[in-house]
């Protein structure tokens, strides 16, 4: 199998460096951008299978960046960011960008977070299962059937069209405002109580410890993460 | 200077009485010459005339006596037998009623046009004096200057001097004694003019009207030594007056109001500014440090020992120099000024699970216990600044409590109040006094090897009391620290029921 192309843009030449070598590790080829145009540019020409932004680039808005290439492409998308950014951050997930790495990260998150995201790639030209299981949970979305250790868990509807959306999007970080508009509707985008309230009552009802979930989790600030 | 409240009079009384006489006389003496050639009925024009036009010229009183002098004159002068009051025929009688009745009745008519006509002059000159001051008050760019057309204005129709005594600002009631400004006050507290003479008999006749805007009283307007009669239109002057002075100062309030918001947004904009540019630039190297020398650390075959040991040291001091700078950052934006808060109702339960996630292996020898009420209410804070306050703390508890102690976080709730504990089973707190623990910089006396830079609680307080919260700390009686904080419970929003 080919080594998967990653084209990461960002302007700082050490993090690049570092950043390199991380994914080098981890049997990915390369390609570097040290500015949005010819990001763009390596973008279209590479056809990359991860592409790795900085939103702080000197020449202009990475949020702009993720638009023109959702308009032509399904790349996972993985944001490097400082922790003051929290709106830049949600604005580049709306947009359509994955996941996101505040800046310092560590070279372990990194490559976890690369590989989560590769393998995701790989796996979406595969065969989809109607069946999803996780820690004791067991999910059937074609009968819209949840099973706890052997046992069925009844969920509302709404729980049910939360748990099927976060289900939908392994590993991505889903912001409040899509989570809100897709399953409340756009009259609910500012009431996120209700996300949030009915998180919970998923985490009760399919988490071993609710209070320190380990599938359902929170992106403070941003919005939510279904890590299988 | 002569008040201009009354209509100007160029003569005085017994001056127009006398000229009143004199007129009377001319006509007699004009007249005489003519008894040969005009009837008696056309000399009684003359005498008309004469009253008309001196009760258009010198008013009222005038043309009574007119009436009266002419009557007297053509009885005495023109009827015979002249020079005698004594009337040969008695149909004279007639003429001398009517022309008595004539006279007072247009002389009453002509003194009355000329009044209101004078009015009218007077009020159209008080519209225009009232319309400049006006103008001059909506130009005005200080209280000063307010005060200053006040005054000319007042001096000018009044002959009075004023004093504007405002409610924020003690230094310009300069003047008034305790009597004074007890007038003053029950002017302030009634709203309505108060004429100080009403209420004692000092001699004193001092005046006082609210400057009343649309929302708030903002002073009172002082007349010193206003003239004792004023006719009713001096009051409603007076009342414009003071709300004109009222809208200017209201005005000058909003101008500086927008002003000083103006330059707190341009300074806060600037300070923002600042802050995330030297955020930026102080992260990036650091971020290309920590990541490079774990770079180092993990690069294969592994580098021989003593090098390893010295990249895993230099990765350690970079990621705890990017914590101190974090912790630094933060403590900057929370001083800034006025913390722009993200709040939103959510549960508690779900930024302790996030925090204890973010901790990750800070915590990996502490395991963490956490216990809430089941009917904990949803509460308004920033998720994002709540996270740090308990990263802070839980990281506090791991550092100092000894490996494999847990660490337990457990909620009660108020009528008015959340109060959320942080306890750990370490040595306990220093003997520190509350003030003096969260203070900046301030850590415990053994604190010779543990890493920090004494900042996390002074910014858990900022964080907590942007909130509306508190927090403090204390020693738990079984050994160990206890940081137990509180979160206003507000009014939570209705979750609407799901149709099921």
């Amino acid at each position: 199998m080919n080594k998967p192309v990653v084209l990461l843009i960002e302007d700082e030449k050490p993090i690049r460096r570092f950043v390199r070598l991380a994914l080098e590790e981890e049997g990915c080829q390369v390609t570097e951008a040290d500015t949005l145009a010819s990001g763009l540019l390596e973008a279209g020409l590479r056809k990359p299978d991860l592409l790795i932004l900085d939103l702080g680039l000197p020449d202009g808005d990475g949020v702009d960046l993720i638009r023109d290439v959702r308009g032509w492409s399904d790349v996972p998308i993985l944001i490097l960011s400082a922790r003051s950014q929290e709106n830049d951050k949600i604005e580049a997930l709306d947009a359509g960008a994955d996941d996101y790495l505040t800046k310092p990260f560590s070279v372990g998150e990194l490559r976890a977070r690369v590989r989560a995201l590769l393998r995701r790639m790989l796996r979406s030209g595969e065969g989809v299962s109607p069946i999803i299981e996780f820690g004791q949970v067991q999910v059937d979305l074609s009968r819209r059937l949840v099973s706890r250790g052997g046992e069925a868990v009844h969920l509302t509807p709404l729980e049910y069209r939360l748990l099927a959306t976060l289900l939908g999007h392994p590993g991505k970080v889903m912001t409040q405002r899509n989570l809100l508009r897709d399953i409340w509707g756009p009259s609910y985008v500012e009431s996120s109580h209700y996300l949030r309230v009915y998180v919970g009552h998923l985490r009760q009802k399919l988490e071993d410890d609710p209070t320190q979930p380990r599938h359902f989790l929170t992106e403070t600030g941003v919005g939510y993460r279904f890590q299988p | 200077m002569e008040s201009r409240l009354s209509p100007p009079e160029r003569f005085r009384p017994w001056q127009r009485l006398l000229l009143t006489v004199l007129g009377c006389a001319t006509t007699t003496l004009l007249a005489t010459p003519l008894l040969d050639y005009l009837d008696l009925a056309n000399i009684v024009m003359l005498f008309l005339l004469t009253v008309l036009l001196l009760a258009v010229s010198l008013g009222r009183g005038a043309a009574v006596l007119a009436a009266v002098l002419s009557v007297l004159f053509f009885d005495l002068f023109f009827v015979p037998p002249r020079f005698s009051l004594a009337v040969a025929n008695a149909q004279y009688l007639v003429t001398f009623f009517v022309m008595l009745v004539t006279g007072l009745l247009t002389g009453q008519l002509a003194a009355g046009l000329r009044q209101s006509a004078r009015e009218a002059h007077m009020r159209e000159q008080r519209t225009q004096a009232l319309y400049e001051v006006a103008r001059q008050l909506a130009g005005a760019l200080g209280i000063e200057q307010v005060t200053d057309i006040t005054r000319q204005f007042v001096q000018h129709q009044f002959n009075s001097a004023v004093t504007i005594l405002l409610k924020e600002s003690p230094g310009t009631a300069a003047s008034g004694g305790t009597m004074d400004s007890l007038f003053a006050r029950m002017a302030q507290n009634s709203g309505r003019m108060i004429r100080s003479e009403e209420f004692t008999d000092s001699g004193c006749a001092a005046l006082y009207l609210p400057i009343q805007a649309s929302k708030r009283n903002l002073g009172i307007l002082e007349l010193a030594s206003p003239p004792l009669e004023l006719p009713e239109e001096a009051y409603a002057l007076l009342e414009a007056l003071a709300s004109l002075v009222a809208i200017a100062l209201e005005r000058l309030h909003y101008v500086e109001v927008a002003q000083t918001t103006q330059l707190n947004m341009v300074g806060e904009r600037l300070r923002s500014s600042i802050l995330s540019a030297l955020s930026h630039d102080l992260r990036t190297p650091l971020t290309a440090l920590v990541g490079l020398a774990e770079s180092l650390t993990l690069t294969k075959p592994p580098l021989p020992e003593p090098a390893l040991e010295s990249a895993q040291a230099i990765h350690e001091q970079a990621a705890r120099m990017a914590s101190l700078v974090g912790n630094l950052l933060d403590m900057a934006r929370l001083n800034a000024g006025d913390i722009r808060l993200r709040r939103e109702w959510q549960p508690l339960e779900e930024v302790i699970g996030a925090s204890i996630k973010l901790l990750g292996n800070a915590l990996a020898r502490h395991p963490v216990r956490v216990s809430l009420p089941p009917d904990l209410p949803l509460l308004e804070f920033d998720a994002v600044l709540l996270e740090r306050v308990f990263c802070n703390l839980l990281e506090n508890g791991a550092k100092y409590a000894a490996e494999g102690t847990p660490l337990e976080v457990d909620a009660r709730t108020w009528p008015d109040r959340v109060e959320v504990r942080v306890r750990d089973q370490g040595p306990g707190l220093p003997s520190l006094s509350q003030a003096e623990l969260f203070n900046m910089f301030v850590q415990g006396e053994s604190d010779a090897g543990k890493t920090g830079t004494g900042l996390g609680l002074a910014i858990c307080r900022a964080i907590l009391e942007a909130h509306g919260g508190s927090i403090e700390a204390s020693n738990r009686p079984e050994g160990g620290a206890c940081f137990s904080f509180t979160l206003p419970r507000g009014m939570p929003p209705v979750l609407e029921e799901e149709a099921v």
